[in-house]
């Protein structure tokens, strides 16, 4: 066992790919300490929150300032309303207004707001000016009066008793606050999904119950097939004839249309994550079941097992201590694929619908399924999908690595 | 023996390519020039099986339409255009305002004399009298809906058509909203072209439905061109009679109005944003990235949020067939758990006025309808939503507790769980429901959520009796001159009840004698502040017992225009008075005439 173990470990693609599953495995454990709380809470309010460090804006006011007085900082602020694009686009509408712009830079952003200042005039209907465009030139100039407006912002207060505004504080273009002095700031390093949760924090979440689905579905999976292959290989005959037969069948249905049935006829509030992982498990048990009983016909007629026979063993015995160590390994190759399949089964499920009920858990191909309702992937919502897709690559990339380890060590003639 | 084998096996292979290059250059196409087109998305689903006017299933969205919040009058017409912006009726067909009698019991109107139908008769009140008979003789949607209040449709003489309303035995009108309705919802059908149909059908009903009606007589603007299931085009009529100066004065600009048949919103909305799509009538989440972040050319009615007017309320019903929901605490409580705010900004992505804004009652947040009941008096019956510790003292109260201590509440010894329905794949809606579902986590009330097919959701949602939903959503009417009344009494009417196929209220099977008896004075009712009392009561009424709690407030018809090849869409600034109807519905149409090319 050591030396087999030993053995495993020596095979590089085995260990990366173990390496990458553990991994996942002490994200799932470590993240839910660092970051505690029910993945599913709605914390945001809006769809698609995007990935960075939320700051909060009325805790900043009242935190203690420091003056900085940096270049350039008016030039970024400017910059960050006004783009390339925004400057032709303004010379634009002083060519449609037939204003001279005879040596005007656009590069040159104090002429060009000065004259943009004494020009524009949102009521103007120039000829020609389609709504989308004008309503662009109005949010232009408005962000452009917000960001080149007083040096100086009143931020003041409504008291309630008297209804009159007291100013509560003051900032300076130069006031900065460090961020680790404001009470509440939120990192949220893959943003919000369209209800407003944490992504990161569901998708650790659902990381573990989709491996808990490849679980308990390569689980069954295995145990049908094994048992089916084992009891028709070594009785053969008319057992083996039915099992054959049910085999035969499973095998031109395609396993997924019956999965989809078997999953459209539970209803959805009795459709948990267990359940799901069942379903999964009692439609893909054929090729284990196949696979199982070819190697066990060719065991079947072995020296040892015919000697074991006529000791007068039982039949447990003989299939338990004589067959089941010889495919063990292949046993165990299959197990990992069943996972992986598993859970590749939930996501296209849960793309369709079809998956578990959805308030209870997270799950990975549930948070696609809304991710795609929720069109993210048309408005650019990337971190609502993206890493879905790529943890659900990487785990089952890294059983995969697993199994083709495994075969290089188990398998003789692949064995250097 | 050999060769033969590779010669058939290169047969067979050559075979199979060449059918399918012919079955794919099997569909035809049209070309249309994209600056006479006009194109639509979100209206047409799956391929028209006809253009019949007298028929309910020839899904053909585009050409047939009637509906009281505007009908579509792009092929066919009705008397009078209905603007949901400011309730008022344009004459189309008709000639003037209609006019009432003195005792509100019959409506005279008048036809113009320059409507002519496309073969060049003149439309005649005869057209108008027998379409009415034919949609009650053939009991189509029309026919059946109006029934009930429409005595008789007569013609006075060629160019005057009177309409009497069906009496009370006590000789007043039974609804006088609704024949207003009617003359903006119905559409005009030729008289000739019917016999012809009659005709043809021996005057078998059922045939008369099924039939394509190929050789139909319109009198709208446009008419069918092409269709197959990728496309539906209706070309312009260019001796439309309403160049006439009594009426437009002038041609429709398009050419063409094109609706591809895209398979989802998502391709709609793709083409949308490719400039493919010039009207858009779907929901599109978070619609102001189109233009503050991709910089596209799309705009919508209003610039700021909710970006179009909302008119309606997709609604949460309550089941009262299932026991604990007949208790109007746990009711209550659970509509008061709800976060309103989360379903306005992630269902409707803020495209919705909030509850704080227009607090809930029967009526939409039109002035309008806000000005029918009194505010104050219903104030102390109002919630805000996300209320769970006033959720819970109301549940404690009412001695529905937790007794086991598992953190679930029960009812007479069991576990309340229930099931917050509606159809798969509507996305607003099922982000709705969640929240739902995550309010009864918050208050102790298992609430799960199920998202069935709609072709199953509807069957059981319209049945006589169900209890596989518990809470499941359905819409409430939009803007139509029989609002607010006809919401109140698709929210609250008892006659709804044991009903089989019920398309219209009440799908929770809420009961109350008194509302009964509000829903029925409220169309007679003539005096203003007798009428306010009454609706004030209906608000009262609904806000205390809560048969059903409206989760969002929705635009009739979604408008978002690219402005890519068309200009001078309906804008809520520009003072011409045109409704966001995707220049097809009601007066929306009069956006049609003054469109203009961007690059011409």
């Amino acid at each position: 066992m050591k030396n087999t173990l030993k053995q495993v470990f020596h095979s590089p693609k085995f260990l990366v790919g173990f390496c990458i599953f553990t991994s996942i495995l002490l994200m799932m454990i470590i993240y839910p300490l660092v970051n505690p709380g029910n993945p599913l809470e709605m914390i945001g309010l809006g769809t698609f929150a995007e990935p960075g460090t939320y700051v909060s804006l009325y805790d900043s006011v009242g935190t203690k300032t420091s003056t900085l007085k940096l270049d350039g900082a008016d030039v970024k602020r400017i910059d960050q309303v006004l783009s390339g694009e925004d400057r032709v686009n303004m010379l634009n509408w002083f060519t449609a207004d037939s204003i001279d712009i005879s040596g005007l830079d656009i590069t040159d952003t104090d002429t060009l707001l000065a004259m943009w200042k004494a020009n524009f005039d949102p009521s103007i209907r120039l000829q020609g000016m389609t709504k989308a465009m004008r309503n662009y030139y109005i949010r232009l100039n408005d962000n452009i009066n917000a960001a080149a407006s007083a040096d100086i912002l009143t931020v003041s207060e409504i008291d309630a008793s008297t209804g009159e505004t007291v100013e509560k504080a003051e900032i300076n273009k130069t006031d900065y606050v460090n961020v680790g002095d404001v009470a509440n700031v939120k990192t949220l390093p893959l943003g919000t999904d369209n209800f407003g949760r944490d992504t990161l924090k569901e998708l650790v979440s659902a990381c573990g119950t989709s491996i808990r689905i490849g679980l308990i579905a390569g689980t069954v999976a295995t145990f049908i097939g094994l048992l089916l292959g084992l009891l028709g290989g070594y009785l053969g005959g008319f057992v083996d004839d039915i099992v054959m037969f049910f085999t035969n069948i499973f095998t031109v249905i395609p396993s997924f249309v019956l999965l989809i049935l078997i999953s459209y006829s539970i209803s959805q509030d009795q459709r948990g994550a267990n359940t799901i992982a069942i379903v999964i498990g009692f439609t893909s048990w054929v090729w284990t079941a196949r696979s199982v009983r070819s190697q066990v016909i060719s065991l079947r007629n072995r020296d040892h097992v015919n000697l074991s026979r006529l000791s007068g063993h039982s039949l447990m015995r003989i299939i338990l201590t004589d067959i089941l160590p010889y495919i063990a390994s292949y046993v165990v190759m299959a197990f990992i694929l069943q996972i992986s399949s598993g859970i590749l089964a939930e996501a296209q499920l849960s793309l369709l619908g079809l998956g578990p009920k959805t308030t209870d858990v997270p799950t990975l191909g549930l948070m696609m399924n809304w991710a795609m309702l929720y069109s993210a992937h048309l408005n650019g919502s990337w971190w609502a999908y993206f890493p879905v897709i790529l943890t659900i690559a990487f785990i089952s990339f890294s059983l995969n690595l697993m199994n083709t380890g495994l075969d290089q060590v188990f398998n003789p003639t692949l064995r250097d | 023996m050999k060769h033969t084998r590779k010669i058939l096996s290169l047969l067979l292979a050559l075979m199979l390519a060449c059918s399918l290059t012919i079955v794919s250059a099997g569909a035809e196409t049209v070309e249309l020039p994209r600056n006479e087109t006009l194109y639509f998305a979100g209206q047409q689903w799956g391929s028209i099986n006809g253009w019949n006017p007298l028929s309910d299933d020839m899904n053909n969205a585009m050409g047939i339409t009637q509906d009281a919040g505007g009908a579509r009058t792009i092929m066919y017409e009705t008397l009078y255009m209905y603007n949901m912006l400011d309730g008022s009726l344009t004459p189309l067909i008709a000639d003037g305002d209609f006019v009432w009698n003195d005792a509100h019991t019959e409506i005279t109107v008048k036809i113009k004399p320059a409507a002519k139908w496309s073969d060049g008769t003149p439309i005649t009140a005869q057209d108008v009298a027998y379409t009415f008979e034919t949609n009650v003789k053939l009991g189509n949607a029309k026919g059946n809906g109006y029934k009930p209040y429409v005595e008789s449709v007569t013609a006075v003489d060629d160019s005057t058509v009177l309409i009497k309303a069906m009496l009370t035995d006590a000789g007043v009108a039974v609804n006088p909203l609704q024949l207003v309705c009617f003359l903006e919802e119905c559409y005009v059908v030729q008289k000739a072209w019917i016999q012809t149909l009659e005709a043809r059908c021996s005057n078998d009903t059922t045939a008369m439905k099924n039939d394509a009606a190929e050789d139909v007589v319109w009198s709208g603007p446009y008419t069918k061109y092409f269709a197959n299931d990728q496309k539906v085009v209706l070309i312009r009529d260019d001796n439309y009679w309403g160049q006439d100066a009594s009426m437009w004065g002038s041609l429709p600009v398009p050419k063409y109005i094109a609706h591809v048949i895209y398979a989802d919103n998502a391709a709609g909305q793709s083409a949308l944003k490719a400039g493919e799509v010039d009207v858009c009538q779907e929901f599109i989440a978070n619609v102001q990235d189109l233009w503050l972040k991709d910089g596209l050319p799309i705009s919508t009615y209003l610039n700021e949020a909710p970006y179009g007017i909302c008119v309606n309320m997709p609604t949460a019903w309550f089941n009262l067939d299932i026991p604990v929901l007949q208790n109007a605490s746990v009711r209550k409580a659970i509509a008061m758990a709800v976060d309103y705010d989360a379903i306005n900004q992630n269902a409707m992505t803020g495209q919705s006025p909030t509850f704080a804004d227009v607090p809930r009652s029967c009526m939409n947040p039109t002035a309008g309808e806000q000005a029918t009941f009194d505010h104050d008096a219903v104030k102390d019956l109002q919630w805000v939503g996300n209320d769970i510790e006033g959720a819970k003292a109301l549940l404690e109260a009412a001695g529905i507790v937790d007794s086991d201590g598992d953190g679930w509440r029960e009812f007479n010894g069991e576990k309340i769980t229930l099931n917050s329905c509606c159809p798969n794949g509507w996305t607003d809606w099922m982000a709705a429901m969640e929240i739902v579902a995550a309010a009864g986590k918050s208050i102790g009330i298992e609430i799960t959520t199920e998202f069935p097919e709609w072709s199953v959701y509807q069957t059981i949602v319209t049945a006589t009796t169900q209890t596989d939903y518990d809470i499941f959503m359905m819409w409430t009417d939009s803007a139509t001159p029989a609002q607010p009344w006809g919401r109140i009494r698709m929210m609250m009417s008892s006659e709804f009840i044991g009903v089989e196929g019920n398309w219209s209220g009440n799908w929770g099977h809420y009961s109350n004698a008194r509302i009964d008896e509000i829903i029925k004075a409220i169309p007679t009712t003539t005096d203003a502040t007798e009428l306010k009392n009454l609706y004030t009561e209906a608000v009262q009424i609904y806000l205390t017992d809560v048969p059903s709690f409206s989760l969002m407030y929705r635009p009739n018809k979604f408008h978002a225009v690219n402005e890519s090849v068309w200009t001078n869409f309906p804008d809520s600034t520009d003072g011409r008075n045109i409704p966001p109807t995707d220049c097809t519905d009601g007066y929306g149409i009069a956006a049609l005439y003054a469109l203009e090319l961007v690059n011409p």
